[in-house]
């Protein structure tokens, strides 16, 4: 049996894609999304208007772009607590290298390389030292947020003219953050083409179909001759990349970063976001459409909230239920279908 | 617009010369049973070890509260340490003096919570070891003194400068944690301070959490939920400067107007470009040195009171003073 016909039959054939989607997980969450945004329309007349709706799609840009390479973690077995460390980390970095004078190519791809460092670090960690990943990354989480209070000295980072970054860089440096790219704003813009990217790579790849072996069956994925550890290392590393591509964006959106604020607790956000559409946490099911919907489905949740007036810590609690109440129904539906 | 600087001038003056006002008794070292340990050491003339505990030694107000330990630690005979947690962790605060007791001479401390620490406060101070409150009170306990701002009253003088900007209209209050005690004594004292202006209505109070995404988007979401607001009141160091940026990147620079706290980078930029009408400053390098310099000086046999680093309040008039 060769690699790709162990996947498909690991995955149970293949039925046609309309099919797919009705009977797959997203189309749940797709009817969630519909219903709470007639909710909102229906509740607030601002809810539905092209300046919310493209606040919703900035707003939830840096937490999809994360949850695209989390969609790839968690499908492949593994999870990674550390992202909101790393995004720290790295849009800090980057910040540091321009105000000390790097140019702007340079000071991104550092960050880049830097991210996915981590992330090397956090693959080699679970595989090869046979680490669990949720500790593993439980750890880096703490050591990389304590590295970039140790980089700056517990500081801001505040990227403008007046701390000497160059007016050609800071120019193209704002743009990434706050530019605009046929009136979408420029984070989401990056959320677009990297949600693409990863639906193209999840479903439409070798590498795609070697996340969904080792995620469904390791045992089995190494019988067919995966090297398993390879495909968990290089999931985590585009994680880790990501990560560090939203922390770019984040520090050039808003040019003041602090390494202690900066992407706390976003990795369980990240992580709540990739599960309400669909991914299992128990690996080897998951689609970037699921994710995307389900990151919509938070952003619209928080967005609506405040637009209908919700108290502040009413509003915790609605979006801790919606999670829990979104990943029953889902646990339901499967086990019906199953049944 | 000048006359409104003018005034937002007056009004810091003013102010900066009046906050005050004592919270405690005067202390002395003569009436408080002392541990024999911190006795012995002092009369042997050794170094005295004094920690600081912040209550997230992370957050960005941070640096400027150990910059005055830092200054008070090259005093003579006295050690001073920060200690704390990365991030407000009760527990860990608790965890790290415990860890520490037997090595304290004397101890500093902004809670994270002042319930939760109280106890383990006023045991230290049953066993002899002077414990003093700064930045945050800690009234539930037996602190012996207080160094740091009248939270209440800074929230009055916000409130106030807010009234004496907008004169009329609807207000957000912005907060990063809307159940923490100093935001609850701020956003108190905001609204007694609004209070006087009755043509203002406050609108809501925004949590907005604490990551800047969070905070930017909590804020960008508010303004369009309640587009006729047109003063953004933050209780703060952290959603200040997002309230400046969110009026820069809307072009509503003289329609939505900024009142906050406290002098991070950004914030001192947007009071320069008039984003941010005015910030209250309340000296956290003052704070972090009397912090240790009022245990030194109990230590020492000197009476200590409270101090009020007061309401310094800067504008667009006086900004300059800063860069």
């Amino acid at each position: 049996m060769d690699e790709q016909m162990a996947v498909k039959a690991a995955a149970g054939g293949a039925p046609s894609r309309m099919r797919r989607f009705r009977l797959g997980r997203e189309f749940g969450v797709f009817v969630a999304l519909v219903v709470l945004c007639v909710a909102l329309t229906l509740l607030n007349d601002r809810f539905l208007t092209p300046t919310n709706l493209l606040n919703i799609g900035r707003q939830v840009s840096l937490m999809g772009i994360m949850a695209v390479g989390m969609t790839f973690v968690l499908v492949s077995g593994e999870v990674d607590l550390s992202v909101g460390s790393t995004y720290g980390l790295c849009g800090i970095a980057v910040g540091v290298l321009l105000v000390a004078g790097y140019p702007l190519a340079l000071a991104i791809a550092a960050g880049l390389v830097l991210g996915a460092g981590i992330g090397l670090i956090n693959g080699v960690l679970s595989t090869y030292l046979r680490v669990p990943s949720l500790i593993a990354t439980l750890g880096t989480l703490s050591m990389v947020r304590g590295a970039a209070l140790i980089l700056t000295d517990g500081k801001p980072v505040t990227v403008n003219a007046r701390n000497g970054v160059g007016e050609a860089d800071l120019a193209m440096f704002e743009f990434l953050g706050q530019g605009k790219v046929l009136g979408i704003p420029m984070q989401l813009a990056f959320f677009i083409v990297i949600a693409l990217a990863g639906w193209f790579l999840l479903s439409r790849t070798s590498f795609g179909f070697r996340i969904f072996a080792v995620g469904g069956s390791a045992k089995a994925a190494r019988v067919s001759g995966i090297n398993v550890a390879s495909v968990k290392i290089w999931a985590l590393t585009l994680m880790g990349t990501l990560a560090a591509l939203a922390g770019t964006l984040s520090l050039a959106f808003l040019p003041s970063g602090q390494a202690g604020r900066m992407g706390l607790g976003l990795e369980l956000d990240v992580i709540a976001a990739t599960i309400v559409g669909g991914t299992t946490l128990a690996g080897g099911e998951g689609t970037i459409l699921g994710t995307v919907l389900g990151v919509l489905i938070i952003g619209v949740l928080r967005n609506g909230l405040v637009l209908t007036g919700v108290s502040p810590f009413a509003q915790e609690f609605l979006i801790g239920l919606v999670i829990v109440v979104a990943v029953a129904i889902d646990k339901w539906s499967t086990s019906s279908k199953s049944n | 617009m000048r006359r409104l600087v003018t005034q937002l001038a007056a009004a810091a003056a003013c102010i900066a010369g009046t906050a005050g006002g004592a919270l405690a008794e005067p202390v002395n070292i003569s009436d408080f049973n002392l541990n024999p340990r911190i006795a012995a050491k002092i009369a042997a003339g050794e170094e005295l070890n004094i920690y600081v505990s912040y209550p997230d030694v992370s957050n960005e107000f941070a640096p400027f509260v150990l910059e005055g330990v830092a200054r008070a630690d090259a005093m003579d005979g006295i050690t001073a340490t920060v200690i704390g947690p990365v991030g407000p962790d009760a527990d860990l605060q608790i965890d790290q003096i415990e860890t520490l007791l037997d090595t304290m001479d004397g101890l500093a401390i902004a809670s994270v919570s002042t319930d939760a620490l109280a106890p383990l406060l006023n045991r230290m101070i049953d066993e002899g070891i002077p414990v003093i409150a700064y930045n945050t009170d800690n009234p539930a306990s037996k602190r012996l003194v207080f160094a740091g701002q009248d939270l209440v009253q800074s929230g009055r003088e916000a409130g106030k400068l807010m009234g004496e900007v907008l004169g009329k209209g609807k207000v957000i209050i912005t907060t990063l944690n809307a159940a923490a005690q100093w935001s609850l004594d701020r956003e108190q004292g905001a609204r007694e301070g609004l209070a006087a202006f009755p043509d203002i209505e406050v609108v809501s109070t925004l949590n907005t959490g604490t990551e800047p995404q969070e905070i930017y988007g909590a804020i960008e979401n508010a303004m369009l939920a309640n587009p006729d607001v047109t003063g953004i009141l933050s209780l703060e160091c952290c959603s200040t400067p997002a309230a400046g940026t969110w009026v820069e990147r809307n072009d509503a620079k003289g329609r939505v107007h900024v009142v906050g706290f406290d002098l991070l980078d950004l914030t001192v930029d947007h009071i320069a470009d008039g984003y941010i009408d005015a910030t209250i400053d309340q000296d956290p390098e003052r704070q972090g040195f009397e912090a240790v310099n009022l245990l030194a000086q109990f230590l020492h046999g000197e009476t200590i009171d409270d101090i009020d680093t007061g309401v310094k309040i800067y504008t667009s008039a006086n900004i300059d003073e800063l860069k």
